[in-house]
């Protein structure tokens, strides 16, 4: 197996566009990660290209926007975490030995499909993902004791986060406050909106290739290495929802975690940064614990400690997150890898984690698979 | 409302609408012959054991209250102004084993996680010649 690094990463603001093609917000981002990469389109030998929300065949017309080379292009949709499952093919495409120089690309208008309803009710409609999420947390205020107010100090330090980063949906002009975040209009008691991720558009790309030809083309700049790659799916067990937005057993998180350490060969001890699917504020709680970054029923000690705030033990959504850097769906997985390769490589600016080696971005698709990666600074 | 016109469920398969408006409706489930486990919706497939030996079996519409919320929007498709300023929505543990999730009947404050539910098939949308209904879930009162 091959060793495989990233080049390159670009991203078009997350946003709203209603007067942009969707094929300009791909291309405004893939163009981002060529330069950043040092390369031309046609240095790439494939591509791999995801949306979710896009007609069929939106990403392979999009990507003529970079160049027409004849080269390989494959859609990936999983869900949220398409432009994660894109990047694992490309890194596993790359691994084998296949290609060497691959484009990652994940590009979506979520705006333009809001509001499109079905023809008819399903038994399913009533089920929002905002009503799922939210019996997450009446389940986890009634085992554990949290209170709004922990779920509002994750959202106030994303938003906040949000803030110091120029590729942010998000950008508060003052300090969100926990308060704030409380008074937000209720969307699924006890989640606020302000505890909830935006609808918006964007793109996001990374190039990856092999750890040698990374070092090769490096000039100087520290190069970033995939330590561990993983897509897993649910596990029956008891209790199991087969209907609705559902964020399967969180077993599926920690069964991420453990497969990931063990290919990187350490586990969160070693971590400095951590992105995570926190389309609410719960999700993000959750992960804490199933990630193995504070043990069960310990959450809510270290989010009163600061502990996974910028400055504390190990900050999560340091870009933001989905709260507040967004969330358009294709792209979002990638906005994670363009956030910890920015991070590990000492570019992450006002928001910069001091001597970040390692970082570890997670995201669910659909409730139904989770992708987890780790990549490090060598 | 009318009571001559037929109560139609909003999709079929899922759970009866018993003729008796008092009676308590059916959930639709699938029980494997091979371990026993029950599964909603119906499926053929055992999860827990691959089984291809799976049965049609129905079950009362009646549990415990896993987790819960409110939504605070208008509930999909629906016609009737009880839900227009939003509705709860429940997790139910049905004793086979299934955990559901569907709408709940009532304010949030009289939701509590571990309390008794019990199914009612209730109007969602009134049309000419028929009314669209769905199952939701209301605390049996103690």
């Amino acid at each position: 197996m091959e060793q495989v690094a990233i080049l390159g990463v670009g991203m078009k603001r997350f946003g709203f566009y209603p007067d942009v093609h969707v094929n300009e917000l791909a291309r405004d981002a893939g163009l981002a990660a060529l330069d950043d990469a040092g390369l031309s389109f046609a240095d790439i030998d494939a591509v791999y290209a995801g949306h979710i929300f896009m007609q069929p065949m939106t990403a392979v017309r999009a990507v003529k926007e970079l160049g027409l080379t004849g080269v390989p292009i494959q859609r990936i949709e999983n869900a949220s975490a398409t432009g994660s499952a894109a990047l694992r093919e490309a890194y596993l495409a790359v691994a084998a030995g296949h290609y060497d120089k691959v484009l990652v690309l994940g590009l979506d208008k979520m705006t333009e499909v809001i509001g499109r309803t079905p023809a008819a009710p399903e038994l399913e409609d009533a089920i929002l993902p905002a009503a799922f999420f939210a019996m997450w947390a009446t389940r986890r205020m009634h085992e554990r004791g949290t209170k709004p107010e922990h779920l509002a100090r994750i959202a106030a330090k994303n938003w906040n986060n949000g803030a110091l980063n120029p590729m942010s949906q998000r950008q508060p002009k003052e300090k969100v406050t926990v308060e704030g975040v409380l008074k937000a209009g209720m969307v699924a008691w006890p989640l606020t909106k302000m505890m909830a991720c935006p609808i918006g558009d964007g793109a996001a790309a990374a190039v990856v290739c092999r750890l040698e030809t990374a070092k090769k083309l490096a000039k100087g700049r520290p190069i970033v290495r995939i330590a561990a790659s993983h897509l897993g799916s649910e596990k029956y067990e008891r209790g199991h929802l087969f209907m609705g937005p559902v964020v399967g057993p969180g077993r599926m998180s920690r069964d991420a975690a453990k497969a990931i350490y063990e290919q990187a060969g350490f586990g969160p001890e070693d971590i400095q940064l951590v992105q995570v699917h926190d389309a609410f504020a719960i999700e993000e709680l959750e992960y804490y614990e199933l990630l193995g970054f504070c043990r069960e029923g310990e959450a809510e000690v270290c989010i009163e400690r600061g502990d996974f705030e910028l400055g504390g033990r190990v900050p999560f959504s340091t870009d933001g997150g989905l709260i507040a850097r967004g969330h358009p769906g294709g792209p979002t997985g990638l906005a994670q890898i363009w956030e910890t390769v920015l991070q590990l490589r000492g570019e992450a600016g006002k928001r910069q984690v001091p001597n970040a080696r390692a970082g570890l971005c997670h995201m669910m698709g659909g409730g139904s698979v989770c992708v987890a990666h780790i990549l490090v600074r060598d | 409302m009318t009571d001559a016109k037929p109560r139609v469920p909003v999709k079929p398969g899922y759970y009866t609408v018993p003729d008796d408006p008092n009676a308590t409706p059916e959930v639709i489930c699938s029980r494997c012959t091979e371990c026993g486990e029950y599964f909603f919706p119906r499926r053929l497939v055992c999860a827990k054991c691959l089984s291809r030996k799976t049965e049609e079996t129905r079950v009362p519409a009646r549990g415990t209250l896993y987790s819960y919320t409110f939504v605070h929007i208008p509930l999909f498709g629906s016609t009737k102004i009880e839900y227009a300023e939003g509705y709860g929505v429940g997790q139910i543990d049905l004793p086979e084993g299934p955990r559901i999730q569907l709408p709940l009947a009532g304010k949030r404050e009289q939701f509590r996680v571990g309390q008794q539910v019990r199914g009612e098939i209730s109007v969602m949308r009134e049309q000419e010649d028929k009314d669209v209904v769905i199952l939701r879930f209301r605390p049996v009162e103690a």
